[in-house]
C-alpha cells in the first residue's frame, strides 16, 4: 500500500514538473521574441499561475437511466460513480493542499501530511483523494436514501458560496451564527417536534467567531450528541478526531470551497436524479 | 482498503455499544446511516427497498398538535355561541340579532370595572381574535423542511441577509464590466438615504414573523446600507426601497396643498387654522403679486414689535418672493409672538407650492415647516413662576 501511494505520488509529480518545463520554455521564447511588447501587456499574470477557481471537469451530466435499483445497493462500492469526480490534478489546481503555517499544526493531523514548504504545510492530496471519495460516497447514499443534508460554514467570506450551494441542490444551509442547542434541544427552538438533518457537511471547522471549543464549530460536538454523522474539511490547525469522515484539505481558499462545493451539489443532484427515476418506476 | 475496514469494524462495535446503552432509545430515521457504502465485499449489509417516506415523527406530531388545537377552537366556539345567547337573553334582546357591539355594551353594564388599563376588563369576544392563530406546518410529510435556511430557526431573517449578499455581488460584477470598458458608474444616479429611513426592527420582526435581536438587527443595517453605497446601487434601487419607509414629516412636506385660482386668473393657496400656542391664524397667499400684506386689515404696522415683524418676514426673503407674493392673513387669539409665529408658518406652508423641491428640502432643513407644538409651561405652588423660585435666605 504504502508503495503504491509513493509510486503514485513520484508518477504526478514528474508528470507536473515535465508539463511545466516545457510550457515555460515556450513562454521564455516568446517573450524575447519580437512580440516582446505585446507579450508583456497580454501575459503579464500567466494562466498558470492564477488562483481563479477553474469549472470541474469531466464531472458526468447525464446518469445512465439503468433505474435497476440493484445497481445502488450499498454492497456496490462505487454505486454513483463519485472515484472519477475527484483528480488530484483539480484539488491541486484548487489550491487545496496548502495548510496553515507550520506553528499551528494539530498532532492528530500529521498522518495526512505530505511535508513542509517554507514554514507552510502541505496536505497529502493522495489521503484528500480517497477521504473525499468516501465522503461524496456517504452523501450520495443518505441523499439517494432521501436524508436530509445541511450545509455548515463560518467564514464570512464563503458564506453566499455555500448558501447556494444548498439551494442549488435543494437541500439546507447555515452559515450563520451557530446557537446553542439547535440540535440538543430543537424541539425547544423550532417549538415543535423536528427532524434534524441527517447529515451535516461542514466546509470549515475553525472560525473565530465561535469563542467555546477553541474555535470550533459547535456543530460537530452537537452532531456527535444526536448520533448525526458528520463529513467535514479539516485544515492542518484543526482537530479530525470529533469528525465522522475528514477529508484534509484548505478550508479557507474560495477556489478550494468553491470545488467542494460543486463535488458536493453534483453527487448530491446525481442521487436524487436517480431516487426519482426509481420513485417514479416502483 | 485497510483503513476502511478498520473504520466498519469500528463503526459495528461502536452501533452494538450504542444499543446497549440506549435500550430504550427510539432511532430518529430507519434507513441505515450506520452502514454506508464499502469496498469489502466480505460485509454483509441488509438492504432495503427505497420508499417515498409518508410518516415521520415531526409530522405526526404535527398533526396531533392541529387536531388538539382544532378540537380545542371548536369547544371555544360552542361555549362563545352558548354564552352570546344566554348575555342576549339576559338582556331581554333577540339572541339571532345579537352582535359583538351588542356583546361588548351588556358587559360593559353588567360587569362594571374601575381597573383603568382596558386590557384587565373582562371581555367576551370570539375565540379566533383571543388565541393566536398557530403556525403551520414548516416541513413536508418526510419531515424535510421547505426553507433552503430552516435549520438557522430564522430563516426569513437569513434569506434577506442572503438576498443582499447576492444583489452585492451582481453589483461587483456589473461594475467590473463597466470599468473594462473604461467607463466610470453614473455618480448622479447613486442612490442616497436622504428622507428616508431603514425599516425598523419592529417592522423588519413583522415582516419576517420572527423575534430579532438588536445584534441581528444591526448586522442587516450595516448590509443594506453597504448596498446603498455601492457605486453602482441604482441598479437595485427596488430591492433597496423594499427596506426604506419615507420620513413621515418629509412625506406630508412633499404633498403641496392644492392650489387655486381667483376670476382674474391667480394662483392662491389657502392655509386654515395654522397653530402658535394660542393663536390660530387663517393664511392666503396669492401669486403672483407685487408685496402687499394685510393681517386683520392693517399692513404690516399691524405688529409693534420687530421681532415680530422679522418673523413674517423671513420665510419670504428665504425664498426671495418678497415683493412677487401677496399675502392676506386674518389671525385670532394669543399674544404678539405666537400671532407672529401663526402667520409665519401659515406663509411657509403655502408658499411649497409656489416654490421647487429643492427649496421646499431648503426650508425644511431651516426648521420653516416644522410645527411648533410648544406650549406654556404651568406655575407650580411654591414658585414663583413656571420655574423661577421664590427668594430664600437659610438666616
Amino acid at each position: 500500500m504504502k508503495d503504491s501511494i509513493s509510486k503514485t505520488k513520484l508518477f504526478y509529480v514528474t508528470q507536473f514538473f515535465s508539463s511545466e518545463v516545457n510550457s515555460t520554455e515556450i513562454r521564455v521564447g516568446k517573450i524575447f521574441g519580437k512580440n516582446l511588447t505585446h507579450n508583456l501587456k497580454t501575459r503579464i499574470c500567466p494562466s498558470f499561475l492564477s488562483t481563479f477557481p477553474k469549472p470541474q471537469l469531466d464531472v458526468p451530466q447525464d446518469v445512465p437511466s439503468v433505474s435497476d435499483e440493484s445497481k445502488y445497493k450499498l454492497s456496490n462500492p462505487d454505486a454513483f460513480d463519485v472515484k472519477s469526480m475527484v483528480r488530484i490534478k483539480n484539488l491541486f489546481e484548487a489550491g487545496v493542499h496548502f495548510g496553515h503555517t507550520e506553528g499551528t499544526l494539530d498532532d492528530r493531523m500529521k498522518q495526512y501530511l505530505y511535508g513542509n514548504r517554507l514554514g507552510h504545510l502541505i496536505i497529502d492530496l493522495n489521503h484528500t483523494k480517497r477521504l473525499l471519495q468516501q465522503a461524496l460516497n456517504v452523501t450520495a447514499h443518505i441523499s439517494y436514501r432521501g436524508g436530509v443534508i445541511l450545509f455548515l460554514c463560518q467564514s464570512p467570506l464563503n458564506c453566499l458560496t455555500v448558501e447556494n450551494c444548498a439551494k442549488e441542490c435543494g437541500e439546507f444551509a447555515h452559515t450563520r451564527y451557530w446557537r446553542d442547542g439547535m440540535f440538543t434541544n430543537s424541539s425547544r427552538i423550532f417549538k415543535s417536534e423536528t427532524r434534524l438533518p441527517d447529515l451535516c457537511i461542514v466546509l470549515n471547522t475553525l472560525s473565530s467567531t465561535s469563542k467555546n471549543n477553541s474555535g470550533q464549530h459547535s456543530v460537530l460536538s452537537d452532531a456527535a450528541k444526536m448520533l448525526i454523522p458528520t463529513i467535514a474539511i479539516v485544515d492542518t490547525d484543526a482537530n479530525p478526531n470529533i469528525v465522522t469522515y475528514p477529508v484534509p484539505g484548505n478550508d479557507d481558499t474560495p477556489s478550494a470551497i468553491n470545488l467542494y462545493c460543486d463535488l458536493f451539489k453534483n453527487v448530491i443532484l446525481k442521487a436524487k436524479k436517480v431516487r426519482k427515476e426509481i420513485l417514479d418506476k416502483n | 482498503m485497510m483503513a476502511l475496514h478498520r473504520l466498519f469494524n469500528n463503526l459495528a462495535i461502536s452501533k452494538l455499544n450504542t444499543s446497549k446503552i440506549l435500550s430504550n432509545f427510539v432511532p430518529r430515521c430507519t434507513y441505515g446511516l450506520n452502514n454506508v457504502g464499502s469496498d469489502d465485499p466480505d460485509i454483509e449489509i441488509i438492504e432495503k427497498k427505497i420508499v417515498e417516506e409518508k410518516t415521520s415523527l415531526a409530522m405526526r406530531a404535527y398533526l396531533q398538535r392541529a387536531t388538539q388545537y382544532n378540537n380545542f377552537m371548536e369547544q371555544q366556539t360552542h361555549e362563545y355561541n352558548v354564552g352570546k345567547r344566554h348575555l342576549a337573553n339576559m338582556m331581554g334582546v333577540d339572541p339571532e340579532t345579537f352582535t359583538q357591539t351588542d356583546i361588548d355594551v351588556a358587559i360593559d353594564y353588567l360587569f362594571p370595572s374601575g381597573l383603568y388599563d382596558p386590557k384587565a376588563r373582562p371581555l367576551m369576544k370570539p375565540p379566533s381574535e383571543v388565541f393566536p392563530p398557530k403556525k403551520d406546518a414548516e416541513f413536508d410529510e418526510s419531515g424535510r423542511p421547505f426553507h433552503v435556511f430552516f435549520y438557522t430557526g430564522k430563516p426569513n431573517f437569513y434569506l434577506i441577509l442572503h438576498n443582499i449578499a447576492t444583489k452585492l455581488s451582481e453589483l461587483n460584477k456589473f461594475e467590473d464590466s463597466l470599468r473594462k470598458n473604461n467607463i466610470l458608474p453614473d455618480p448622479d444616479k447613486k442612490l442616497t438615504s436622504l428622507g428616508s429611513q431603514w425599516l425598523s426592527k419592529e417592522d423588519l420582526e413583522k415582516l419576517t414573523v420572527e423575534k430579532l435581536s438588536d445584534h441581528e438587527y444591526k448586522n442587516f443595517v450595516v448590509a443594506i446600507e453597504r448596498l446603498l453605497k455601492h457605486p453602482c446601487s441604482y441598479k437595485s434601487g427596488e430591492f433597496i426601497s423594499d427596506y426604506q419607509k419615507p420620513m413621515i414629516s418629509t412625506k406630508a412636506i412633499i404633498e403641496s396643498a392644492p392650489v387655486e385660482y381667483t376670476k382674474d386668473g391667480r394662483a392662491f393657496v389657502t392655509v386654515k387654522d395654522c397653530p402658535r400656542k394660542d393663536a390660530r391664524a387663517d393664511v392666503t397667499v396669492y401669486y403672483p403679486g407685487t408685496g402687499k400684506l394685510s393681517i386683520n386689515g392693517k399692513g404690516i404696522e399691524f405688529f409693534d414689535d420687530i421681532q415680530a415683524r422679522e418673523q413674517i418676514l423671513f420665510p419670504l426673503l428665504f425664498t426671495d418672493l418678497v415683493d412677487k407674493v401677496d399675502i392676506h392673513a386674518t389671525v385670532r387669539g394669543g399674544g404678539v409672538s405666537g400671532k407672529a409665529g401663526a402667520i409665519r408658518f401659515g406663509i411657509s406652508w403655502s408658499l411649497r407650492s409656489f416654490v421647487d423641491p429643492e427649496t421646499v428640502e431648503r426650508m425644511r432643513i431651516a426648521g420653516l415647516l416644522q410645527k411648533d407644538y410648544r406650549r406654556r409651561e404651568r406655575k407650580k405652588p411654591g414658585q414663583a413662576r413656571a420655574r423661577r423660585k421664590f427668594t430664600w435666605k437659610k438666616r
